[in-house]
């Protein structure tokens, strides 16, 4: 079965990581990068996607005529996804577990930053809707 | 140039989902089933993903052995990504405008969504 693990973050966070002395930042991207090697090397791996800052985040909707209309305003409190891991599993065990070493990431000073990481899993196809 | 277009909802935005007829609901997924078809016939399209309703969703951190602690309790205004797509597009605009058409998919009585859909770019590697 396959799992999304997500990163998310608000605003500020990212800014707050931003303010990371490069060593913290080296050692939570070499992390990142040994953690999914890993996820490669016992064959749960499907794909990652870092995201680009939310600063470059738009939000669009159609127009009457289909046109799209942009907007870059989010509330503070908004949650922007970060990255994301998608595994194939056999259990919501094994994904929670790979949630849990993702979380275990260091952050400043070396210490483990106890992200919280969301699960989920995730659809193969319209008929896991039930349509 | 990659971008993604991410759906987000609600967890009584979901269920409001779930209320449509099953002729809104066929309607909605043809009008998206048409777009990812285009998307692939243009070569723009990358991927996309639907993930499980929320009611599954955990949030998971690592104690110090490495040890999940999950917990599945959410705030009601906590906005879930319910699915997104990935495509290779020439311009943002062009991605702006493919999410325009997602937004513009059929709801309830034909009507379009109008759900706003979030267009992000990729971490420079």
């Amino acid at each position: 079965m396959k799992y999304i693990l997500m990163m998310t973050g608000k605003k500020s966070d990212f800014e707050g990581y931003a303010r990371w002395s490069k060593e913290d930042i080296q050692a939570n991207v070499s992390f990142m990068r040994a953690f999914s090697k890993e996820l490669k090397d016992s064959g749960v791996f499907v794909s990652t996607e870092g995201l680009g800052w939310p600063s470059e985040a738009k939000l669009v909707r159609a127009g009457k005529n289909g046109e799209p209309i942009i907007d870059g305003v989010f509330p503070e409190s908004k949650e922007f996804l970060a990255g994301y891991w998608i595994i194939d599993v056999e259990s919501a065990e094994q994904a929670y577990k790979a949630a849990a070493q993702a979380s275990q990431a260091p952050g400043p000073g070396g210490k483990p930053a106890s992200m919280p990481i969301e699960v989920r899993p995730v659809l193969s196809g319209h008929a896991d809707l039930g349509l | 140039m990659k971008y993604i277009l991410l759906m987000s909802g609600t967890r009584a935005g979901v269920e409001g989902y779930h209320a449509w007829s099953k002729q809104d609901i066929e309607a909605h997924m043809a009008a998206l089933q048409r777009i990812n078809k285009e998307l692939t016939a243009s070569g723009e399209f990358f991927a996309t993903q639907g993930l499980a309703e929320p009611s599954e969703a955990k949030v998971v951190r690592g104690e110090k052995n490495g040890v999940p602690v999950t917990d599945g309790i959410f705030p009601e205004s906590k906005e879930f990504l319910l699915g997104y797509w990935i495509v290779d597009v020439a311009s943002v605009e062009r991605a702006y405008a493919i999410a325009g058409q997602i937004s513009a998919a059929p709801g309830p009585g034909g009507k379009p969504t109008n759900m706003p859909i979030e267009v992000r770019q990729f971490s420079k590697p």
